[in-house]
């Protein structure tokens, strides 16, 4: 027999093959149930397949600073949010309903270890196919699914008195009274303070915004465009995708309302940067920041004195990328951020966050 | 053929490869251009002259007499015609060609009147100096006194540039950190339209200006409004429009004198309800194009370096944009 015999038989089997496959799915002899689990080989087969996918295309790419107290505290209010319901959290367990899953969600407290950073960066931002696992929500946020591997790492030696401080801050987490647990459908598991804080309090992380003060037509437009992905962000679309208009605008003004705290920590100002903040530099057609950032411009534009500076430099850099673009007013930072250097962008976070904020 | 005939007959095909005299330096409207007009006359006439005598050699080489191609073939043919000729031509043409320019190698005249333009991705910035020599600046709209000599001091801001008025002169570069100059002066009132006549980025095509040339006292008049601070607006909805360009931050590149508004990045908007055009020469000047470039402006003209500013309710960009439109 030639070569042509051969492959004349070969595409035969295969044709063979793609019959039985086809009638078995017609069948319906295949059963799909989870209750039933996978035989033993089968499970073994695509977990091994699954960790060899995992290493293959986790990114060559270096780490943050995994141990940044304001990345870990990020991750961990966000692994609330998004993971404890079907992976629990110390101190809390997995929900019944998501250990009936198949596969079902691991507990991660041993689990993490195995994996480098890298994978689990991968892991996080991917997800799995034919699992629950989902994939972040935008794929334009990289140092916010670090953020969440930075708390991964945490996790195994966490108690669950520590979780809680770091996942939930000083939000109330016991409710007052029977008729409170009846009645509400949404605790503290959605409550903006878990990270941003709240009278008197400022966000325990400087990753995250403080919002004491802003006006409120900016943090409802925020929230507008962290829900429908103008501005991309795992961490605020399932929150802000669970608030309603009339609770965006709520929660907006309330948040306007606040005094602002004093700052956490004291930020180092520099010349350079009140000079780039308060006159620009017309050569590199960077205009002044203060144009349209003081008290006095338009209320959809955020107030910078005394923000956090790792939060502001961050969202710069996430503006030169061309995050968030498809948002008005981040369409109109874009092309300035581009302009600002790495040093520019650092000293100009530090300049603001080193002023007393005026309402 | 009447002579007034024969020069229609030469001059339409001519003409008509530029359709109009806009922007044209087959129609000088001034002395420089004039020169140069006459210039590229005796040169288009003499190359064809010499294309003549070539097409000639070379009909005798092939077809002539066996005297005359032997005559074409000695040393003597080879030296007057390939040596002595052309030397003597393109010296002789040198010498009228650097005569033509030497306006602009002798001194300045100085009661010339002074403009500095500096060339910009993709406008120009133009600045004038009163009496006392205080800068007035404005933006792609220059004017200058019909008749008098205007020296324009120019450079470049990012790339080179080239600034070309054909009706009035011949084209110059405009170089980053290096001043060159240009002088000229229009016969006539009028509109001159200029172009960038160097490959400066992806919307070169859109880096039009025009000059206006309008009798010297009307120029003088012109020249005193242009140097005062902006109109206050007046209204109810201009000053809405005034309010929204400062609070939205407008002022940290544009200026309009007499208010906070005094950036240096972009155009000087004092008056650019008064220019016939904006964006440098793109679209006739009116509260929709202002609008237009306010919201879409990466679409008129992509990669310049105006934001979209798609914040604005139909409201507040009316208001703005008539505010623009009101300042005159």
């Amino acid at each position: 027999m030639g070569w042509p015999g051969l492959l004349g038989s070969l595409a035969g089997l295969a044709a063979a093959g793609l019959c039985v496959v086809l009638l078995v799915a017609w069948s319906g002899i295949y059963n799909v149930s989870a209750s039933r689990g996978h035989w033993p080989l089968v499970e073994l087969l695509l977990r091994f397949g699954m960790e060899n996918s995992v290493e293959a295309h986790a990114p060559d790419i270096v780490p943050p600073r995994l141990d940044d107290p304001d990345l870990v505290r990020l991750g961990a209010a966000h692994f609330h949010t998004g993971c404890a319901y079907c992976h629990g959290a110390p101190g809390s367990p997995m929900s019944a309903i998501a250990r009936h899953m198949l596969p079902p969600p691991p507990e991660l407290t041993d689990r993490v270890d195995p994996w480098s950073d890298q994978e689990l960066f991968w892991i996080v931002k991917h997800g799995f196919k034919y699992t629950g696992m989902p994939a972040w929500t935008t794929q334009e946020r990289d140092d916010e699914v670090w953020a969440l591997v930075a708390f991964l790492r945490h996790l195994p030696r966490l108690d669950p008195l520590t979780y809680r401080e770091l996942a939930l801050g000083d939000v109330m987490t016991e409710r007052q009274d029977g008729r409170a647990i009846a009645m509400t459908t949404s605790g503290a598991d959605e409550a903006c303070a878990r990270c941003h804080g709240t009278e008197g309090k400022g966000p325990l992380s400087d990753l995250v915004p403080r919002l004491h003060g802003q006006p409120a037509a900016m943090l409802e437009r925020a929230l507008r465009a962290y829900a429908s992905g103008e501005r991309p962000s795992g961490i605020m679309k399932p929150i802000a995708t669970a608030l309603s208009p009339r609770a965006k605008q709520q929660v907006a003004d309330y948040y306007a309302s606040l005094a602002v705290p004093p700052p956490r920590t004291q930020a180092e100002a520099s010349e350079a940067g009140r000079r780039l903040a308060t006159e620009g530099d017309a050569t590199a057609e960077i205009p002044a920041c203060l144009s349209c950032h003081d008290a006095q411009a338009l209320a959809i534009y955020p107030r910078l004195a005394g923000q956090n500076a790792p939060y502001m430099a961050n969202q710069l850099r996430a503006l030169q990328r061309g995050s968030g673009e498809g948002s008005a007013t981040r369409a109109i930072m874009a092309p300035i951020a581009r302009r600002l250097s790495e040093r520019q962008i650092v000293e100009l976070s530090a300049w603001f966050a080193s002023l007393p904020a005026t309402p | 053929m009447t002579p007034r005939r024969a020069i229609t007959s030469v001059s339409v095909p001519v003409l008509l490869s530029g359709c109009s005299d806009v922007q044209s330096a087959l129609a000088p409207m001034g002395p420089d251009a004039s020169r140069i007009f006459t210039l590229a006359g005796i040169l288009f006439a003499g190359a064809a002259v010499v294309m003549l005598i070539v097409l000639a050699a070379l009909w005798i080489a092939m077809r002539g007499s066996p005297d005359a191609r032997r005559g074409l073939a000695t040393d003597r043919a080879v030296i007057v015609g390939g040596i002595a000729f052309p030397t003597v031509t393109l010296i002789a043409l040198l010498g009228y060609g650097v005569w033509v320019m030497r306006a602009n190698i002798t001194p300045v005249d100085a009661a010339a009147v002074q403009i500095e333009v500096v060339g910009e991705q993709w406008w120009w910035r133009v600045v004038y100096r009163d009496a006392e020599g205080r800068r007035i600046e404005s933006a792609n709209e220059i004017r200058i006194p019909v008749g008098r000599e205007v020296e324009f001091r120019l450079t470049s801001a990012d790339v080179i540039h080239s600034f070309w008025v054909p009706n009035l002169a011949g084209k110059l570069d405009m170089f980053p950190g290096r001043t060159t100059t240009l002088r000229l002066s229009a016969d006539r009132p009028g509109v001159y339209r200029g172009q960038c006549a160097e490959y400066c980025g992806g919307a070169h095509a859109l880096m039009a200006m025009e000059v206006v040339a309008v009798p010297e006292a009307d120029f003088a008049v012109w020249l005193a409004t242009e140097a005062m601070p902006a109109p206050a607006p007046v209204g109810e909805t201009d000053k809405r429009g005034q309010t929204l360009f400062l609070a939205a931050g407008c002022g940290a590149c544009h200026a309009i004198r007499g208010t906070s508004a005094n950036g240096v990045i972009g155009p000087d908007l004092t008056r650019v309800g008064a220019r016939r055009f904006i964006a440098a020469a793109t679209l006739p000047t009116s509260r929709e194009t202002l609008a237009r470039v306010i919201v879409d402006g990466q679409h008129i003209k992509p990669g310049n370096g105006m934001p979209p500013f798609r914040i604005f309710s139909p409201g507040e960009l009316d208001a703005l944009s008539g505010y623009l439109a009101g300042l005159k």
